[in-house]
């Protein structure tokens, strides 16, 4: 049945333009129509190679319909290739030539043997939203990049989180989750942000293991890299923000990559002392303001939704209204992302609805009785009906339109301190 | 000045529309009648008897060689009697969308102003079944209000006749338009006019014309004529412009009824159709 689509939070496939962006020196090319590539240019800070307006685009028109885009593909491509000095061109297509038929696949295999590697990535709209668009770019990598390789770099981890954008925080989690593994004496890669791009794409094959942490965008990427190059994966589903969470996905990638749990243990206690030294000091903050935010939602993606109901019930002590995951998650995962929120502490457990109706969160949240002034971690969609409320709004979630986010983040232990200094920097100013 | 008629053929590819179409057209030029003949058909040989031999350029060649600021008698030529010939044209086979062409071609065409007040006839010669949009785009936005769909007694032409109904009555339901009726271009099978008229009725249409079988319409089609140009004296010529009479005093227009694969099967095995197919040897 058709629906409203009412503050939508995510872009379609073709959004992957921004996981193109997101790794160094890469450029995407884009087979679709002017349009697609100007609404999508747009995001803050996407600045890519060039910037968010430059990039090849074949913008077809009627005549490409008509008679096929295959050509114009073809010199765009080509022209790219002179005139743009990158390290690896990404071909995204848009709806149209997905719906007229073009084998953009064949015409990016004419490049094969181009001085710099050509890939694919069918984003058609209809496939799907742009975290599905992100999988199909990494899939794109894996399937016609990337080799098996003989040579295994021993403690080496790929290292797989956030869509680049999407996320605000991902150029700052991504760094934090490198310096965790990188604690514990492993050696991680990832491929997206400052000085990594294609030389960390091409360590790829030779890692021990992929960690992925989400709870299911990159799990295909994950099992096809199983498969085809023979890297076994952790999936760690949650997000990990503040000392509960982290030092529980220490210990679970300690022992996956045969951390010696002494060493383990060194690193979480180091961290915790630290931790909840800074909490310690806070105490009094923390209890006078419970009765403002007895109970949260938490309006995101279900990485952050996820990540963040977590860290507020096991470490800060609140109690979960309904929490809401509008990313689409695919039917298939939603039963396993449920029981993430079953396991809380304290025998506590959160209802979650995964909704991407806007209009159907606000009212779930107008009617809700939050015993008090209600905490809502979402989108900028949320600020209204949380200030109506008279409640205390923080904006952690796509669209991100009240604060500039450079590489700040809210993963691991240090995170979990950021996202406590921000949440409490809404409920004392309220008094100011 | 009568009204123009604007008339879509549909029907199985194979089945003869094109050689219809024209040799229908040749017999109404007889009556005075001014007619274009719109193909809609990338292979581009919908007016091949009109115009003797594939001379024509099609609107999408020209589209892509000169672009679209182009006048009206670069796409649009003269044949028999003063018949307007049309070919919509369409992508390399494999490539692009042939159902926005049409759409693209169609859309040049009024807006170049073929669609002139003294014209008393446009035929849509249109490919195959109607696979998507843009091969019903005749049939949409008020174009032809009128259809006729070419069948013989074999199965095939009867499923795709169905078929095409069904895609009829999906426009009729907002749109002005009717089927006109069954012309039968004849394969010579058991029982062909019984079986045809019994589809009809259960379509809620009418078998409009039986067009005998006879191979002067090849000897015609080999000549790049339509019979009436080629043997005006000939029985099938005699055909062809009674068509033409039949289509001219027509007012029989409906909303099909387009039944299920069940009920077709059921008329088929009443006419013994299924049982031959059974006996069928090679």
């Amino acid at each position: 049945m058709a629906k409203l689509l009412d503050k939508q939070r995510y872009k379609c496939a073709l959004g992957a333009m921004q996981t193109v962006q997101a790794i160094e020196r890469a450029l995407p090319v884009l087979h679709s129509g002017p349009g697609c590539a100007q609404k999508l240019s747009d995001t803050t800070g996407s600045s890519g190679y060039f910037s968010p307006n430059i990039f090849p685009c074949t913008s077809i028109n009627e005549k490409d319909v008509v008679f096929g885009g295959a050509k114009k593909l073809h010199s765009t491509i080509e022209n790219a290739l002179k005139v743009v000095d990158a390290d690896l061109y990404v071909v995204l297509t848009g709806c149209i030539p997905e719906i007229v038929g073009d084998d953009s696949g064949e015409v990016v295999s004419e490049f094969a043997e181009a001085e710099k590697p050509v890939i694919y990535a069918p984003t058609a709209g209809f496939k799907g939203n742009n975290y599905k668009g992100h999988e199909q770019v990494v899939d794109a990598l894996i399937d016609q990049y990337l080799e098996k390789s003989d040579i295994k770099v021993k403690g080496l981890v790929n290292i797989w989180a956030d869509v680049p954008y999407q996320d605000l925080f991902w150029l700052g989690n991504i760094r934090e989750l490198e310096k965790l593994i990188e604690e514990l004496g492993l050696t991680p890669n990832t491929i997206f942000g400052f000085h990594r791009g294609i030389k960390n794409i091409n360590k790829i094959p030779t890692a021990e293991f992929n960690l992925l942490v989400s709870p299911w965008v990159g799990l295909g990427n994950m099992k096809k890299m199983e498969r085809k190059l023979g890297i076994p994966y952790l999936h760690y589903k949650t997000l990990p923000i503040g000392a509960t969470e982290t030092s529980k996905f220490l210990r679970e990638v300690g022992k996956f990559a045969g951390v010696p749990e002494e060493k383990v243990e060194a690193v979480i206690k180091e961290h915790e002392d630290y931790y909840y030294y800074l909490i310690e000091r806070y105490a009094d903050l923390f209890l006078e303001n419970r009765v403002i935010n007895k109970q949260f939602t938490v309006v995101a993606d279900a990485q952050y939704t996820l990540g963040i109901t977590k860290f507020l019930v096991n470490d800060l002590g609140l109690i979960p209204a309904k929490q809401f995951v509008a990313d689409d998650t695919p039917k298939n995962y939603r039963e396993s992302i449920i029981e993430e929120f079953k396991k809380l502490n304290y025998g506590i457990e959160a209802e979650v609805s995964f909704e991407t109706d806007g209009y159907k969160i606000h009212e779930e949240i107008r009617n809700h009785d939050y015993h008090g002034y209600p905490l809502v971690l979402g989108g900028y969609y949320e600020k209204e009906v949380t200030e109506s409320l008279k409640g205390n709004f923080l904006n952690i979630s796509w669209p991100v339109l009240d604060k500039v986010v450079m590489d700040d983040f809210y993963v691991g232990y240090t995170g979990g301190i950021r996202l406590i200094e921000d949440m409490y920097t809404v409920a004392v100013s309220r008094f100011n | 000045m009568s009204e123009l008629r604007q008339i879509a053929i549909y029907g199985k590819g194979g089945i003869g529309k094109s050689t219809t179409t024209q040799n229908l057209t040749a017999g109404l030029v007889e009556h005075g009648k001014k007619v274009m003949v719109v193909g809609c058909d990338p292979k581009a040989d919908s007016t091949r008897l009109l115009l003797g031999g594939l001379a024509q350029k099609t609107v999408l060649d020209t589209i892509r060689e000169e672009g679209e600021d182009i006048a009206l008698d670069r796409i649009m030529k003269e044949g028999y009697g003063g018949t307007r010939c049309v070919e919509s044209g369409g992508p390399e086979p494999g490539v692009g969308c042939a159902g926005r062409g049409i759409i693209t071609s169609i859309n040049m065409l009024e807006n170049l102003g073929a669609y002139t007040e003294d014209l008393d006839y446009v035929f849509y010669d249109v490919l195959g079944d109607v696979v998507c949009g843009g091969f019903a785009m005749p049939i949409r936005e008020g174009k032809a209000k009128e259809i006729y769909i070419v069948a013989s007694g074999e199965m095939m032409a009867l499923y795709a006749a169905n078929n095409i109904s069904k895609g009829i009555s999906r426009y009729a339901r907002t749109g002005g338009v009717r089927l006109g009726g069954i012309i039968c271009n004849s394969r010579n099978v058991d029982r062909e006019l019984d079986l045809l008229r019994a589809f009809s009725k259960e379509l809620g249409t009418k078998l409009l014309y039986f067009v005998p079988r006879d191979n002067i319409v090849q000897h015609a089609e080999i000549n790049k004529k339509t019979v009436i140009e080629y043997k005006p004296d000939s029985n099938q010529a005699q055909e062809y412009r009674n068509l033409a009479q039949a289509v001219i005093e027509n007012t029989d227009f409906v909303i099909p009824t387009p039944m299920t694969q069940e009920r077709l099967e059921e008329i088929l095995m009443e006419y013994g159709m299924m049982e031959l197919a059974d006996d069928y040897k090679i």
